[in-house]
């Protein structure tokens, strides 16, 4: 187990100078001069020369990646081509805003989800499980700004109980953190159902009955503890999913995440910008990756990873 | 008797009420204190001046940086930090009386020396706008509340092109003392308000001024301007009184919000006209005759009604100017309610004329050697408003006179690298863009969009168009000493560009504000700017509408 850790950990150091290294060359590759879109479109070639050469985009291609590499060597991410504010300034208050409303989406996606999923399985091809099923299949085919501004609309106008924007009070992460979770609550539901109906159709669910164990226990000691296992991996997956693909709803909710400062960046071809939250992004994504193996450790005794 | 002086004296009572209620709003006291909440729909990237052209930008550094001189709602130009100013003869220098009893917000003189430095490092270090003071030499202190600029050859535009916003004088000591980077994150001028917070992407918030030059201004304590990128999201936070004004919103939400009493819509035509560049490089769009079938193939009036709900574009009565810009004049016929009038009959005659036609019968026209006529049309999506349907009924009205043309959707980056390119590399033959006045004055469209000279790469002539006559104009009326004069260049100058139709002239976009109604002195300019640093806030009607803050 420590040295999955350590290893993974070891891993990070790598697969982030290659993240670097390929987002640059891919900056580069791809149409767009981060010098007009700063200088607007109709300013003249004069204008857009002095840009180049204030913010080094004149330079040759190898020397850019050197210099930029040096400074990321010693932890500095360089500065942003439009705010000039640095890179790590712009991006760890962002990770934080979305970080936090990824994690609470993802505990509201599993608590609803586990709840109507064992309960469909319980009450598998009853009336129950068929309007789980129906209303997990809305939840999925319901896209996300959809769902945001119905809920502002009935939540915040029509009945006045919460509020639309900002980040001040609990009040302001009911909207976004349903918003954000309502898909993923539908295809975790979907997957615990199956999962359940699965578990509780094996042999020792049948012994557990026999020897008189109440339903509760087999249900949710006996069935769902094996049934964990993809439902873990769907959840580390959702949760990189809610990191990096919240942009609609923090767009609507005015929420400052990571999401909109990535396509804001890659729309301006701020690289610093674009290559900082990626980054950061990607560090994340290996961590919770690990953390959902060493997860797997603990839910499955079986598994070891010597 | 007595019954008779009851009504008698009812009746005076009631007049005298009636006189009251009837007199005009301005005439209220404006009351002091509260905040102002201003919705916002993009970012700022960065508030120092000299690196960032955007409008949202602008609308901020208003409220803590000020100009020389200002522009009004008719697009006339009235003094600000400079109260007077002389001329040469030649136009080559200008010299400022400045307001004295000015500070900056951290404390230093507003002076002759601070307002020269401002613009001589604007061109040492190639500010953003710099191209918009042409020939700009250098600015000096005269004397303590005396600043002169020099140019190498007379510039007419000077004064209007002051009153643009980033031209604003921010703090040459905290410039100094803090650097560039420092002021990306904090303005300092000698505004009303005082930035006090600024939460990147979140808002910013500024405080009143309490030495403020102007005595008894500002009325309000504080202004927070908070960034929301929905426009429906903008909607639903002014009809629920979360934020007290807001800007662009959706078009087809107007008429709606019209009928909340407690919210005002304002709707102005901006200086900002969509038009389809013809790449004159191409044959078939060399021939004058082309474009002018195009320009009446155009049904513009559509396109403002379906794409723009009536309310988000206003027809275009001249090329390239809008009412407000200086020298502008319809250039309309008698009975016609835009350039160019639709119409398709008259299109295809003019195709004809130019030797397109039918000759297979499969819909889309030929030139005498039987090659098709079928162009490629570049646009964005959500670079500007309805900037994509545009583009596609452009592709329609064009089928109507059976021109095929092909759309290319481009990322916005993508775009602008695509539209940069000179006349030997461009791959457009038409592109779908909008030319945008941020002065109110023509003189950057003159010498930037139909030069011969501005050409891309070097300037914006995107259509590789060359005129003699455009070129002489445009250069006269660059220099013109002489008022009248200049206007009449300008306007024979558009009358050129009517005779040769160099583009396709498409509708003018209008820019709507949305305040609650208890906001008052608040403003809407054509130039995309949204003042409100002298607004206040009638507090009886707040609590009236339940907005308690």
């Amino acid at each position: 187990m420590i040295r999955l850790i350590i290893g993974r950990l070891l891993f990070m150091v790598p697969a982030a100078l290659g993240i670097i290294t390929f987002l640059f060359a891919l900056f580069h590759l791809i149409p767009g001069d981060p010098a007009i879109m700063l200088a607007g479109d109709n300013a003249p070639r004069s204008v857009v020369e002095a840009i180049r050469e204030a913010y080094g985009f004149d330079q040759p291609l190898h020397v850019q990646y050197g210099r930029y590499m040096a400074k990321v060597l010693q932890g500095d991410l360089g500065i942003s081509n439009y705010s000039r504010d640095p890179v790590v300034n712009s991006v760890i208050p962002r990770i934080i805003n979305t970080a936090q409303l990824a994690f609470l989406s993802m505990l509201f996606a599993m608590a609803v989800s586990l709840t109507l999923g064992c309960v469909s399985a319980m009450y598998w091809n009853r009336p129950l499980d068929k309007i789980v099923t129906v209303v997990s299949l809305l939840g999925i085919c319901t896209p996300v700004f959809v769902t945001g501004l119905l809920a502002i609309y009935f939540f915040s106008i029509y009945l006045g109980w919460l509020p639309i924007s900002g980040m001040s009070s609990w009040r302001h992460f009911v909207l976004p953190v349903i918003t954000l979770g309502a898909f993923q609550a539908a295809v975790l539901t979907r997957m615990v159902r199956s999962c359940m109906v699965d578990a509780l159709g094996k042999d020792y669910i049948t012994t557990a009955r026999a020897k008189g164990a109440p339903e509760v226990l087999v249900v949710f000691k006996h069935a769902l503890r094996n049934a964990l296992l993809p439902i873990v991996t769907l959840f580390g997956l959702g949760l990189g999913h809610t990191l990096g693909g919240s942009v609609v709803t923090e767009t609507i909710f005015n929420w400052p995440g990571l999401g909109r400062l990535m396509v804001n960046s890659i729309l301006t071809r701020d690289l610093p910008i674009t290559q900082g939250a990626i980054f950061f992004f990607a560090m994340i994504f290996i961590l919770v990756n690990m953390l959902v193996d060493l997860v797997y450790a603990w839910v499955d005794p079986r598994i070891r990873y010597d | 008797m007595s019954t008779l002086r009851v009504v008698t004296a009812g009746i005076a009572a009631l007049s005298v009420c009636a006189i009251a209620a009837s007199a005009p709003a301005q005439d209220i006291k404006p009351q002091m204190g509260g905040e102002l909440i201003y919705a916002q729909a993009g970012e700022q990237f960065s508030l120092f001046p000299g690196r960032n052209l955007d409008s949202g930008a602008q609308d901020v550094w208003l409220y803590a940086c000020e100009n020389l001189v200002e522009m009004k709602e008719d697009g006339s130009v009235a003094p600000w930090l400079a109260k007077s100013w002389t001329v040469s003869q030649d136009r080559k220098k200008y010299v400022f009386q400045l307001e004295q009893g000015v500070k900056f917000h951290d404390g230093t003189p507003f002076n002759a020396e601070a307002v020269a430095f401002v613009y001589n490092e604007a061109k040492a270090k190639k500010f953003i706008y710099s191209s918009i003071l042409e020939g700009f030499d250098n600015a000096k202190a005269e004397s303590e509340h005396e600043v002169s600029m020099t140019f190498t050859s007379p510039f007419a535009a000077l004064i209007p092109n002051l009153a643009y916003r980033p031209l604003c004088i921010f703090s040459p000591t905290a410039y100094k003392t803090k650097g560039e980077q420092w002021m990306a994150t904090n303005i300092v001028g000698t505004g009303p308000f005082i930035q006090k917070e600024f939460v990147k992407g979140e808002h910013i918030r500024f405080v009143k001024n309490p030495d403020y030059w102007q005595k008894g201004k500002p009325y309000l304590d504080a202004v927070k301007i908070v960034n929301v990128p929905d426009p429906a999201v903008r909607a639903a936070l002014l009809e629920k009184g979360e934020i007290d004004r807001t800007v662009r919103l959706n078009d087809f939400d107007l008429a709606r919000l019209e009928k909340n009493a407690n919210v005002k819509i304002r709707v102005v035509p901006s200086t900002r006209q969509y038009y389809v560049a013809l790449n004159h490089t191409v044959p078939a769009l060399a021939h004058v005759n082309v474009r002018k079938a195009f320009n009446y193939a155009m049904d513009k009036a559509g396109i403002v009604k379906s794409v723009f709900a009536d309310r988000g574009a206003v027809l275009a009565k001249a090329p390239t100017l809008s009412p407000g810009v200086y020298g502008y004049t319809e250039m309309t016929k008698p009975g016609e309610d835009t350039i160019f009038p639709f119409n398709l009959e008259r299109a295809k005659m003019l195709m004809k004329n130019a030797g397109y036609e039918d000759r297979n019968k499969d819909g889309i026209v030929e030139d005498v050697k039987g090659n098709k006529l079928s162009l490629s049309l570049f646009t964005r999506r959500g670079g500007t408003q309805g900037d994509f349907q545009v583009a596609q009924l452009v592709q329609t009205f064009l089928k109507d006179i059976g021109v095929e043309v092909r759309i290319q959707v481009l990322e916005s980056a993508a775009f602008g690298d695509a539209i940069k390119l000179g006349p030997t590399d461009a791959k457009y033959d038409m592109a779908l863009l909008s030319w945008g006045i941020p002065t109110a004055d023509p003189d950057e469209p003159m010498m930037l969009f139909t030069l011969t000279q501005a050409w891309k790469p070097v300037g914006s002539n995107r259509m590789f168009y060359s005129s003699e006559e455009v070129d002489r104009l445009s250069m006269l009326a660059h220099s013109e000493v002489d008022d009248a004069k200049r206007k009449d260049y300008v306007k024979q100058w558009m009358g050129e560009l009517l005779r040769d139709a160099p583009v396709v002239y498409l509708p003018i976009l209008a820019l709507n504000l949305g305040s609650r109604s208890y906001v008052r002195g608040d403003r809407i300019l054509s130039v995309d700017n949204y003042p409100a640093p002298f607004a206040w806030l009638d507090k009886a009607e707040m609590t009236k509408q339940g907005v308690r803050r």
